[in-house]
């Protein structure tokens, strides 16, 4: 602990060129902080966060042997770290810095009231100043990182993060809870607005992944349980019962040359038959099955809640022994320093919008539905057909914002971003592949906001796709023909309009898949209003949270399309990197320590911290209370509530928030 | 017994008074017992009242309210239109202090106060609540099965819409009152565009009977289309377009339907064994012979 010497405080009150200076007295600021207590020196400048005035401050402090600064400007969220900076140049701990905001809390929402915003500001300097005389000299603790990485969700966006984490050197393991990575991309028949095939473009990329070394590749599973902190989380994860053994698996159990090599002999004895999930149901699958032929890792999966145990895959599979029908699940615990969430979305159950009638009516079907239907990989061999009856549709209506931009209380408010986009390709796809059909696409606003797609947009028009302004309000099926009346009003001929179409497609809103609200949660990640993860900043933090060392990636943290989606798996995998390659992190010293003499070791913090970064210990024969430095955030919930005053937040300590509950409403008279 | 405050609104009483009598007596049957809610006005009708004058419709309704508030029994009746008014002001006056103390305020004038205590309940939904009553319940009522007949449902737009306010959930493809049809031995069928309006309501029928009957037309050519023998429904209003609106139709257009045109009350009534005199069936625009003959 420094020597304690009396307070000697700097004030520095920006203008910010005329963001400040044009609704406060800046003049007339400076000229209070001098008037107050511990002040030895105040000073103003155009841009304090300049070079110069940086300087200022780092001279000032060696001239008027300062013991802390004070800077009224704008958000500490934008430069505190750069005054902070400033205050260690000056010879300070950098923790003796203190911000008055007088800009975003203040000039900026009181543009017409000069005189009552400069009275605030004095009020927000005279508080800074009051606190600043009782800041304590703070290091910071450095932990260190484990050279290991976790990606949660194997779809695309899962995919390029784990693979630019192991080509930069790191061991990454990519966790899927489905039996095999791709995600939804792999759903997708052809991508816009480039027309690529979804499947070709995605293949490589899942091999890629398979052969990574790595990285390991846990299919099939899930995260159960997280513990630790940046650097060093411990996961806990369930792997799933397969009831299929890999090759490593087999031989570990002792048999040669065997487990699934993924012939597909089990599958044709199987004699339990179940909707394909990755088709929509509507193809087939065994009880022991694949999802497609390009599955990464080519293992078998028995789905234990269909299979009857008969026995007979076991027969067919013979020597290579790759079936276990007693298998269970497993928990698997790993240690890694950062994660990445890469969960991605579930359409919005379409079929709480009860006018369009999706699963009451056969050939109202949804986006993703088309996909599949119009995929040569498909259920029907790339032919759209109505499901009523097999035939051809002709004309077929889009219905765009189905659930989105939805205020009626049952839909999303939000946009979800790429259904206009693919709406217009599958109008593209229709035209192409079916000789005179006619897509309607009924929207409110087509939002073609990326490279090229406004391009597409037009090239979709030319090619003869209908275009109709209006929300459907209806939709009814003729009980004879199944096809269906689609009703709204063409707002730009401003008349009510029946529409008959042999097919409706829903382009349904997206929303988090399920169990992404779990994981969110083991991870400690916030979400939005909206229920998408919260990413730290907007604009300046979008793949990193509020916990360290967890970010995010695609559609978990708000509907993009693809080209968005990888382009933030790449800059979540280079934030997740950075902490790996430097070996340690520092962390903020915002932690409570525990008055050990006063604690009575009741153990009701331990209870109340929502980080788990307390404990009770025994310590000379007496429970007292323990902080793990690293897992605390300093929210100061235990030391608001502890009985005995036990508890020191540093940083926020007692009497430093008195100081400045004092300084307020004694309004500077000490 | 679960007694209800039975509100009885205007067009029931005035032009078919078979259909109150039919809901008193079947309604006994199965263990509901509807009190006369005396002093009640028109409930006021939503499209007349509430389309000139909200705060007019607000406190009229309230005010029919109040009186069952006053008796302390959930009201109960038989109207989709009575249904609109009174279970969505007294919805609506539940969940906004503002308006309530404004309404309390002009109730003030008659010494009436709006508490918000009780519940307003459809007679037809009571019939399908197995809290209350349920379809095995009115299903063991039935002395008289309806077989052979194919009866279609009409539900009306105020019993299910605003879908918000209401808790029928899907509210586009309901099925819940042709389990009560198919509970009296009847076979309910689905037609096209079930959901679609009468042409009545709004105060359509009263400003452009023409545009209205326009509608209705629609409707009686898709229910043709299914061979119902009967239309039901459960609002006296709907009944009215549908019963007297053939008869306009015939006068306008010259094409003559026929088909019976019967409120759930009557055709419970029908099962449980009343006559059609004790219905004043005769009442009725269309000629309800060709059905009776069916079943009697």
């Amino acid at each position: 602990m420094a020597e304690k010497k009396e307070a000697r405080i700097g004030v520095f009150v920006c203008h910010c060129g005329t963001n400040i200076a044009g609704s406060i007295d800046v003049e007339a600021v400076k000229e209070y902080a001098r008037t107050l207590p511990n002040v030895v020196h105040a000073d103003d400048y155009q841009y304090v966060c300049s070079t110069p005035g940086q300087t200022m401050i780092t001279d000032a402090i060696k001239e008027h042997d300062l013991t802390g600064t004070v800077v009224a400007a704008c958000s500490p969220r934008l430069h505190e770290p750069t005054f902070r900076m400033a205050t260690k140049v000056g010879g300070l701990n950098p923790f003796r810095f203190e911000m008055a905001n007088i800009r975003e809390q203040n000039s900026w929402v009181h543009m017409h009231d000069r005189e009552g915003a400069t009275e605030k500001a004095k009020d927000a300097v005279r508080i800074a100043v009051a606190k600043a005389s009782l800041l304590e000299d703070l290091i910071p603790k450095s932990v260190p990182v484990e050279h290991a990485a976790m990606v949660v969700g194997g779809g695309v966006a899962g995919m390029q993060a784990a693979l630019d984490l192991g080509n930069a050197g790191i061991k990454t393991y990519l966790i899927e809870r489905s039996p095999t990575i791709g995600g939804r991309m792999s759903q997708l028949d052809k991508t816009f607005p480039t027309l690529d095939c979804s499947q070709c473009i995605l293949t490589p990329k899942m091999v890629d992944v398979g052969r990574n070394e790595n990285i390991e590749l846990m299919t099939y599973t899930e995260v159960a349980e997280v513990e630790g902190y940046i650097g060093n989380f411990e996961i806990t994860l369930r792997k799933k019962a397969r009831g299929v053994l890999t090759p490593d698996e087999a031989e570990a159990r002792g048999i040669v040359g065997g487990g699934c090599n993924g012939c597909g002999d089990c599958v044709e004895v199987c004699p339990v038959i179940k909707g394909n999930e990755f088709e929509f149901e509507m193809a087939p699958r065994k009880a022991i099955y694949i999802y497609h032929p390009q599955v990464v890792p080519n293992l078998y999966t028995v789905d234990f809640n269909t299979c009857i145990k008969c026995g007979l895959c076991v027969e067919a599979c013979g020597e290579k022994k790759a079936i276990d029908l007693e298998m269970v699940d497993e928990l698997i615990k790993v240690k890694v320093g950062t994660a990445i969430l890469a969960t991605g979305y579930d359409l919005f159950p379409i079929e709480n919008k009860t006018e369009w009638g999706y699963k009451k009516y056969e050939n109202v079907i949804t986006g993703l539905e088309f996909e599949r239907l119009i995929c040569a990989s498909g259920p029907t061999g790339g032919h759209l057909v109505r499901p009523s009856d097999g035939e051809t549709p002709k004309k077929v209506a889009f219905v765009l914002c189905a659930g989105s931009r939805d205020n009626t209380g049952v839909g999303k408010p939000y946009c979800s971003r790429f259904c206009c986009m693919y709406s217009l390709k599958h109008a593209h796809q229709i035209i192409e592949k079916i000789p005179g059909a006619q897509p309607y696409l009924l929207y409110m606003d087509i939002r073609s906001f990326g490279k090229m797609y406004e391009e597409f947009y037009y090239r979709i028009q030319d090619e003869g796709a209908k275009f109709i302004r209006g929300r459907v309000a209806n939709i009814l099926e003729d009980p004879v023909t199944k096809n269906l009346h689609v009703f709204t009003e063409d707002t730009l001929l401003q008349r009510p309009i029946d529409l008959e179409v042999d097919m409706v497609v829903l382009a349904s809103a997206v929303q988090p898949t399920t169990g992404a609200d779990a994981v969110r949660k083991l991870f400690g990640v916030s979400c939005s209003q909206d229920g998408w993860m919260l990413e730290a900043h907007p604009k300046l933090n979008p793949c990193g949270t509020t916990t360290a060392g967890v970010f995010l990636a695609g559609v978990c943290q708000g509907p993009k399309d693809i080209p968005d989606t990888v382009a933030q798996a790449e800059g979540a995998a280079s934030a997740a990197s950075i902490p790996i390659h430097r070996g340690e992190v520092e962390l903020e010293p915002y932690f409570a320590q525990c008055n050990e003499e006063l604690c009575a070791g009741c153990g009701m913090c331990v209870n109340l911290c929502p980080y788990s970064a307390l404990a009770l210990v025994e310590k000379d024969g007496r429970k007292v209370m323990e902080v793990t430095e690293a897992k605390c955030k300093g929210c100061g919930t235990c030391g608001g509530f502890c009985p005995g005053g036990a508890i020191h937040m540093q940083h926020f300590t007692t009497p430093q928030i008195v100081a400045q509950i004092d300084a307020f409403l004694l309004g500077g008279e000490q | 017994m679960h007694e209800y405050a039975f509100f009885l609104g205007c067009i029931a009483p005035n032009r078919y008074p078979g259909c109150e009598a039919a809901s008193i007596k079947t309604s006994e049957k199965v263990g509901i017992k509807l009190l006369p809610l005396e002093g009640a006005s028109c409930c006021p009708a939503p499209g007349a009242f509430g389309s000139i004058d909200l705060n007019i419709w607000y406190a009229m309704a309230a005010r029919n309210v109040v009186l069952a508030e006053q008796m302390d029994r959930d009201i109960a009746l038989i109207c989709n239109g009575c249904y609109k008014s009174i279970y969505e002001v007294n919805h609506i006056l539940k969940h906004n202090d503002e308006l309530r103390d404004g309404v309390n305020e002009v109730l003030k004038e008659i010494d009436m106060e709006y508490k918000g205590s009780i519940d307003v309940w459809h007679l037809a939904e009571l019939y399908y609540d197995p809290k209350i009553c349920g379809v095995d319940k009115i299903r063991e009522s039935v002395t008289r099965p309806l077989s052979d007949t194919k009866i279609a449902v009409h539900y009306g737009c105020h019993l299910m819409k605003p879908r918000k306010e209401r808790h029928f959930g899907d509210t586009d493809h309901p099925m819940w009152i042709e389990e009560l049809v198919a509970a009296l031995g009847a076979e309910p069928v689905q037609y096209r565009n079930k959901m679609q309006c009468c042409g009545a309501g709004g105060g359509v029928r009263g400003f452009d009977l023409e545009h209205s009957l326009d509608i209705t037309n629609e409707k009686m050519i898709n229910l043709q289309e299914v061979g119902a023998d009967a239309l039901t429904e459960v609002c006296p209003f709907c009944q009215l377009q549908y019963d007297r609106g053939q008869i306009e139709i015939e006068e306008k257009f010259g094409i003559k339907y026929g088909l019976p045109v019967l409120h759930y009350n009557e055709l419970l009534g029908l099962a449980q064994g009343m006559s059609p005199d004790e219905l004043a069936l005769d009442l009725h625009a269309v000629d309800v012979t060709p059905f009776l003959e069916k079943i009697l």
